[in-house]
C-alpha cells in the first residue's frame, strides 16, 4: 500500500471519528451510531497510521520455517 | 468515547507490562520496564511490513481489523451497561480471530497455534457457566442490571464465589505466559502470531491491551459492582498481579494436559450451576 | 428474562415467522457477514510444507475446481449461519443449523487427500446423527406448546419442557463439532484459509445462538 493511501485512510478514519464525537456532543448523532463509527474507524486508524509510519515495504517473503 | 478507548488501550498494555515485570521479579530476573508493552506496540508500528507471499491476503489483513474492532465494540458494550451475553460472544469470537491469524499466513507454526486455539475450546465453557449462575440470581444479563442488583444485595463475589473462580480461570487462560497459553508457546515460535509482524503485530498488541482491560473491567463490574474509577483501576492492578503470581509459579502445560484440565474445570462448573439451579 | 441479548431493535415479519435483531444477534450477524465477505474476496493461502530428508520446502496449491467448490460451500455456510443468527423461529433455526452442518462437510470433504476424507466422513456421521435430536427438539416444542415462534415461547405463560431444550443443545453440539474435524484434517495436510475459518466461525456462532435460545425459551 502506498504511503499516501495509508495517510488518507488514517485521516478519513480520524476525521470521521472526531466528527462523530462532535455530532454526538451536540446531540445530533445517537450514541450507538457514534460507537459504530468508532468500532469501524479505530482499527482502520490504527492500521493506516502504522502503514504510514512503517519503515518500508519489503519484498514479500515466504513464512519463517526454522532457525 | 474516544478518550475512554485510548485510555483502555494504553492502560491494558500497561497492565500487561506490569504482568511481565511481576513475573520477572518472582523469578528473580530484573525484567523489562512496566511500559515495555506500550513501547512494543509503538516499535512494531515503525517496522518494515509486508504480507507473506503465501498468505491469503484479505484474511491476513482483515483479521487484524476484526480483532481490534470486536474488542472496541466489547468496551462500548461494557461501558454502556449492555448484555453480558454480547461480551461472552465477543470473547468466544476471539477464538476465531486467533484461528484466522494462524491460518491465513501459510506458515506451519501459525497453523499449529490456530489449531491449538480451536482444540482448547473447552476454556470458554466456564464463562458460559458463570453467566448462567449470575442469571439465576439477577434474572437479567444486562450489566447495568447486574450492577444495580449488587447495590441492593451486596457483591456477587460472595453470593456465587465459584462463578467468580470460573471467570478467574477464563482470565487466566487468556493471560500470556500462563499455564494454558498453549497457542503461543515457544515451541511454535510465537504460535498463531508468528507471521503477523510489523504493523499487523502492532494492531494485535492494541487488541491485546483492549482485551485485557475489557475482561478485567467486566470481572470487576460483574462480581464487585459499580465502584469509583480509581478503585476499579486499583482492583484491576491487584487482579493482574495475582494472575502474574499464578503464571510465574506454574509451568506451561502440554496441549493435552491443558485441554484435559480445562475440560475438567468446565465439567465441575457445569455441575455447580446445575446444583445451584436446583437449589434456588 | 426477555432481554437476554439486549432489547430487540427491530422486527421483520414474514407472516408468522418473525426475524428480529437484538444487539446480541446483530453482533453475530455482522461477524458472519464480515467473514463471508472475506471468503468471497480472499485468495486461498498456499501452505508451506517441508519435504522430509533435506532442506527443501514447497507450497501446497489449491486447484481452481477445488477452490470454486470450497468457496461456494463456504459462502453457503456463511448465508446459513446468518439465517440461523437472526431467525425468530425454532424450526427455521434447526433447519439453518443442519444446513451449516451439510456445508461444513462440503468444505472439509472437497480436499482430495485420504486423511482429510476420513475426517470429513467421521464428521459427516456426527452431523447426520446430530440432526435427529435437533429436529426432535423442534417437534417437541411444537407438540407441547403449539407454537414455534421464539417471541411467543419467551413469554412466561408457556413452559418448554427441559428435554426439548436438552435435545436442542445436543443437536447443535453434533453439528458444531466441525472445528475439531476440520483441525484434524487441516493440520499440515491441506491448505485451509479462508474456507476452514467458516467451519469454526459457523460452529461457534450456532453455539452462541443456541445459548441465547435456551435461555429465552
Amino acid at each position: 500500500m502506498k504511503k499516501q493511501y495509508a495517510l488518507a485512510l488514517t485521516l478519513i478514519a480520524a476525521v470521521s471519528g472526531i466528527g462523530a464525537m462532535a455530532l454526538s456532543l451536540w446531540n445530533l448523532l445517537p450514541s450507538w451510531a457514534y460507537a459504530g463509527v468508532l468500532v469501524i474507524g479505530f482499527p482502520l486508524f490504527v492500521l493506516g497510521l502504522g502503514l504510514y509510519w512503517m519503515a518500508r515495504e519489503g519484498e514479500a517473503d515466504i513464512p519463517f520455517l526454522g532457525y | 468515547m474516544i478518550a475512554e478507548l485510548l485510555f483502555a488501550t494504553f492502560f491494558g498494555l500497561l497492565l500487561l507490562g506490569i504482568h511481565r515485570k511481576v513475573i520477572a521479579r518472582i523469578q528473580r530476573r530484573p525484567g523489562p520496564p512496566v511500559w515495555q508493552e506500550i513501547l512494543h506496540m509503538l516499535k512494531f508500528s515503525f517496522k518494515t511490513t509486508w504480507v507473506p507471499a503465501t498468505a491469503s491476503t484479505t484474511l491476513f489483513v482483515g483479521v487484524v481489523l476484526v480483532a481490534i474492532g470486536i474488542w472496541t465494540a466489547a468496551l462500548f458494550v461494557v461501558l454502556s451497561g449492555g448484555s453480558l451475553l454480547v461480551i461472552f460472544a465477543i470473547y468466544m469470537l476471539h477464538k476465531i480471530v486467533e484461528h484466522g491469524f494462524g491460518l491465513s499466513s501459510g506458515s506451519p507454526y501459525g497453523k499449529f497455534g490456530g489449531v491449538r486455539s480451536v482444540i482448547s475450546a473447552a476454556s470458554e465453557i466456564p464463562l458460559m457457566v458463570s453467566v448462567a449462575a449470575i442469571a439465576i440470581f439477577t434474572k437479567s444479563l444486562m450489566i447495568s442490571d447486574i450492577v444495580a442488583y449488587q447495590q441492593s444485595y451486596g457483591p456477587l463475589l460472595f453470593t456465587v464465589p465459584l462463578a467468580a473462580v470460573a471467570m478467574y480461570v477464563v482470565l487466566l487462560s487468556k493471560m500470556p505466559f500462563g499455564p494454558f497459553s498453549i497457542v503461543e508457546s515457544k515451541e511454535l515460535v510465537s504460535g498463531y502470531k508468528t507471521e503477523h509482524f510489523g504493523v499487523w503485530r502492532a494492531g494485535l498488541e492494541i487488541c491485546n491491551g483492549l482485551k485485557t482491560y475489557v475482561l478485567l473491567l467486566t470481572f470487576i463490574l460483574v462480581f464487585a459492582g459499580g465502584l469509583p474509577l480509581w478503585t476499579i483501576l486499583l482492583l484491576m492492578l491487584l487482579i493482574t498481579m495475582s494472575l502474574s503470581f499464578v503464571c510465574a509459579l506454574s509451568p506451561m502445560l502440554s496441549p493435552y494436559d491443558s485441554v484435559t484440565i480445562q475440560t475438567l474445570i468446565a465439567g465441575l462448573m457445569v455441575l455447580y450451576v446445575a446444583i445451584l439451579g436446583v437449589v434456588s | 428474562m426477555n432481554e437476554i441479548g439486549g432489547a430487540p431493535l427491530f422486527f421483520l415479519e414474514f407472516g408468522d415467522i418473525v426475524i428480529y435483531f437484538t444487539p446480541f444477534t446483530i453482533t453475530l450477524f455482522l461477524l458472519a457477514l464480515v467473514f463471508t465477505v472475506f471468503v468471497l474476496v480472499s485468495r486461498p493461502e498456499r501452505q508451506i510444507d517441508i519435504a522430509f530428508g533435506g532442506d527443501a520446502y514447497y507450497a501446497k496449491e489449491i486447484s481452481l475446481s477445488e477452490l470454486r467448490f470450497r468457496r461456494f460451500m463456504s459462502i453457503a455456510c456463511g448465508l446459513a449461519c446468518m439465517g440461523a443468527m437472526v431467525t425468530g423461529d425454532v424450526f427455521d433455526f434447526t433447519l439453518f443449523v443442519s444446513l451449516v452442518g451439510i456445508c461444513n462437510v462440503g468444505i472439509v470433504a472437497a480436499v482430495k487427500s485420504r486423511h482429510v476424507q476420513n475426517a470429513a466422513y467421521q464428521y459427516g456421521l456426527v452431523a447426520l446423527a446430530g440432526t435427529v435430536p435437533l429436529f426432535a427438539a423442534a417437534a417437541m416444542v411444537a407438540a407441547t406448546t403449539g407454537t414455534l415462534s421464539m417471541l411467543e415461547l419467551a413469554k412466561d405463560t408457556i413452559q418448554v419442557p427441559l428435554a426439548a431444550r436438552a435435545l436442542l443443545v445436543l443437536g447443535v453440539m453434533g453439528e458444531g463439532m466441525a472445528p475439531f474435524y476440520a483441525a484434524k484434517a487441516e493440520m499440515f495436510r491441506a491448505p485451509g484459509a479462508p474456507y476452514v475459518i467458516m467451519c469454526s466461525l459457523s460452529s461457534l456462532l450456532i453455539f452462541l445462538r443456541v445459548a441465547e435460545v435456551i435461555l429465552l425459551l
